[in-house]
């Protein structure tokens, strides 16, 4: 041994195996778990396969033409961006103002901050069962309330231009909390001398919310945003629930498609499509988002 | 910083959501062997004396139902085979998905029930149900169940299944105690129905209590009218493409529903309205008119409004006059459980041997004592609800099974949706035929039509 290794180089040598030690066990999970099912996924998208049967027919890209020439996918795609839409719309507004109410307000508010951090507790299927008997046309909450005032029957989820803008307010008031959560994080991230430093320099609490807090709650808001897109967009327990796509298919999601594909109608292979069509546009759409939201970063 | 995190969570969360697709991605032909004859047993299962048999009787009176047949074999033949029956009993709502996915990794049970139809046809195809014709002879069985019910096992004119359990057929039910004091009268044709509903509607009531978010429940009103225009043929033939669905008997249909939705038949928001929590009963019981469904619906009006109960009558769907077509037909299914099995030689016959413990007198009792009515030629049930539905049974020339079982599963699904939206006056009747013409079509471009052809030789 002539050559002498540093002790500093043997020290960093040390700490990598024993990170690369310490993380074989989520590299193995994460391999199982994730990476093969999408490798899988990708590869049975190829077949025709009905997801019991042992013999898998490969018809090469059969099922993604067929996908892309499918009016149905395109339709619940369609459906997807407006969950999306509107849940940008409605919930990062009312998670900001929630967020920066309960900010202010400090601990006399902690009674409405377990009140409104409820509704993410329940499980969705809980919240959907919730909602299909709060918004049911007979004995509902909403028609009963309109028959108090004399009011006809309501109908919301057996209409089929009703029944996805009622999912999504359901989702919304089920996803709200998390983002409130959310942003008071960001919010208990701003130094509180920065508060004080406005207060003295003779700003109101507004303009500090405005020109101080909120600049600097931009990145979570950014990464909140993508949230809020990739979850919109591979939506499916509530809708399941509620609706199951229907009626028609008014309410069908690429997720609750996928899923009818794939476990009712037994075509494995193409729900294999569908599923690798939704990490496609997903992914795209996702990196399409962080690329413009970073591109405008940059700017300021 | 940020900006890799934001990269890392929706990388995780695109990622996450593929995973969550295939979680149920099983590992190819990994575990089963594949014989040539296409015929796939467990080579393992093949010395193994013990039978397993899966079930969904979770829960009383099933399980004691079910449970009987296990137990006699147990106790008289085993010692004698040497084979042991093992029950595995999942609930109903995991059942389907659970035999699924053992049947992707090679691990089919020995037997287990299903409900006859498009899946039966799939697991046909995929080697997982046996044809037992030969064994079913040798047992003397045949002549023990409803030839209609054993129709319902055979494909191609081989037997894969055993029935069991229920005549579960669609019926109108109404409360006999309301309909005399309104003065009502059963409706025999189709004329009478709507000159009934006419007087209900201005009654004040609503004259079908149908909930439609379950999308089965008004695909039966969509199936019986077709029937009566067209019989049962027109299914028939559609799935043997020797004909389409693109025809007046659907067209028919259509229109009648669309005309009854105007004219206020159906509930308000009928589309919301969920089978599966039984909002169709409570609007039974709230003094609707009258509820076209399976009979299982007995049983549960038994347990659930024993007052009520007292004064259930049913009736058959009402007759078209000016049709061809057989007017006794009835929708339904004759068994509602049946067996198949997946074992070869000395194990098949063993048990199939099992099974026939569910033709006996003593397990007919039980079955009937519940509520039930088997499907076997002897079976007859002193429940007062039961009275009326037998003879519609009886009178029947022929049951044709609920579409979306009849149908191959990609194609029941589209029938499902396409029927709903005539529920809530969207659907256009030619192009709801349309659509479900386009679905069987794919279906056979897809799959072949092994089935007409094989059914002509």
């Amino acid at each position: 041994m002539t050559k002498k290794t540093s002790l500093a180089a043997v020290r960093q040598r040390k700490i990598a195996l024993c990170a690369a030690v310490f993380l074989i066990p989520v590299i193995i999970l994460m391999a199982v778990y994730i990476l093969y099912p999408i490798i899988a996924t990708f590869v049975n998208s190829f077949t025709q396969w009905n997801g019991i049967s042992t013999n898998k027919k490969f018809i090469g890209f059969y099922n993604w033409n067929k996908l892309i020439h499918d009016t149905k996918f395109w339709q619940a795609f369609l459906n997807n961006i407006k969950v999306m839409l509107l849940s940008l719309v409605i919930q990062m507004p009312i998670g900001i103002l929630l967020a920066t109410f309960l900010d202010a307000g400090g601990r006399k508010l902690n009674f409405f901050k377990i009140i409104w951090f409820l509704p993410l507790l329940m499980s969705s299927v809980a919240v959907g069962y919730l909602f299909h008997y709060a918004l049911a046309t007979n004995g509902g909450l909403f028609t009963s309330i309109s028959q108090i005032f004399g009011g006809g029957k309501i109908d919301l989820l057996g209409n089929q231009k009703t029944a996805l803008y009622a999912v999504i307010g359901v989702i919304c008031w089920q996803f709200i909390p998390f983002y409130m959560v959310y942003y008071m994080a960001g919010y208990s991230s701003i130094d509180e001398s920065l508060y004080e430093a406005a207060i003295v320099d003779g700003a109101t609490r507004g303009q500090y919310v405005r020109k101080i807090a909120l600049p600097l709650l931009v990145p979570t808001i950014k990464s909140a945003v993508v949230l809020s897109v990739t979850g919109s967009l591979k939506y499916f327990d509530l809708v399941y629930v509620m609706t199951g796509g229907g009626p028609g298919s008014s309410t069908e999601l690429m997720a609750t498609y996928m899923y009818k594909e794939s476990f009712s109608k037994y075509n494995m292979g193409y729900g294999s499509a569908i599923a690798g069509g939704m990490f496609i546009l997903i992914t795209a759409i996702a990196g399409l988002l962080m690329f413009l939201m970073n591109r405008k970063g940059d700017k300021e | 910083m940020k900006k890799q995190i934001a990269l890392a969570l929706t990388a995780a969360m695109t990622v996450g959501m593929l995973a969550g697709c295939s979680g149920k991605t099983p590992t190819a032909a990994g575990g089963s062997t594949v014989t040539s004859t296409g015929s796939e047993t467990t080579a393992a299962a093949g010395d193994d004396k013990t039978i397993t048999f899966w079930n969904i009787a979770t829960d009383e009176p099933d399980k004691t139902i079910w449970s009987y047949a296990v137990d006699q074999y147990n106790k008289n033949d085993s010692p004698t085979s040497g084979y042991t029956i093992d029950q595995v009993a999942t609930a109903n709502d995991q059942y389907k998905q659970k035999l699924s996915v053992a049947m992707s990794a090679g691990q089919c049970p020995d037997m287990y029930i299903h409900w006859t139809g498009g899946p039966m046809r799939e697991y046909i195809k995929s080697g997982y149900a046996q044809d037992i014709t030969d064994i079913v002879d040798e047992l003397g069985l045949r002549d023990k169940y409803l030839p209609a019910a054993l129709d319902q096992c055979t494909v191609d004119g081989k037997i894969y299944a055993l029935p069991v359990k229920n005549q579960s057929v669609a019926v109108f039910f109404y409360d006999k105690s309301l309909w005399a004091e309104k003065g009502y009268e059963v409706p025999k044709t189709l004329d009478d129905l709507e000159t009934l509903c006419d007087k209900m509607v201005s009654d004040g009531i609503t004259p079908f209590a149908l909930a439609n978010s379950s999308q089965w429940t008004g695909s039966m009103y969509y199936c019986y009218l077709v029937a009566r225009y067209g019989g049962s043929d027109i299914i028939t033939n559609a799935y043997n493409q020797t004909g389409s669905l693109v025809n007046d008997a659907t067209k028919f249909a259509g229109e009648k529903i669309e005309d009854w939705v105007s004219k206020g038949y159906f509930p308000d928001g009928v589309n919301s309205l969920s089978a599966d929590d039984g909002e169709d009963r409570a609007l039974l019981y709230q003094g609707a008119g009258m509820m076209l469904q399976g009979s299982w619906q007995v049983a549960s009006i038994k347990s659930e409004n024993p007052d009520f109960y007292k004064n259930l009558g049913a009736f058959a769907f009402p007759t078209m006059t000016d049709s061809s077509a057989d007017q006794t037909t009835v929708l339904g299914t004759l068994g509602d459980n049946f067996i198949s099995f997946n074992c070869t030689g000395e194990k098949l016959k063993e048990a199939v041997k099992m099974a026939a413990y569910y033709t006996t007198d003593e397990w007919m009792k039980l079955d009937e004592d519940s509520g039930n009515l088997p499907p076997l030629v002897d079976a007859s049930s002193s429940e007062p609800a039961w009275q009326d539905i037998t003879s519609i049974i009886k009178g029947a020339s022929s049951v044709q099974l609920w579409w979306d079982q009849y149908l191959p599963s990609s194609v029941a699904e589209v029938h499902k949706s396409a029927t709903q939206t005539l529920f809530d006056g969207t659907g256009d009747p030619t192009k709801v035929a349309q659509e479900q013409q386009d679905a069987l079509d794919e279906y056979f471009k897809e799959n072949g039509s092994s089935t007409a052809a094989s059914t002509a030789s």
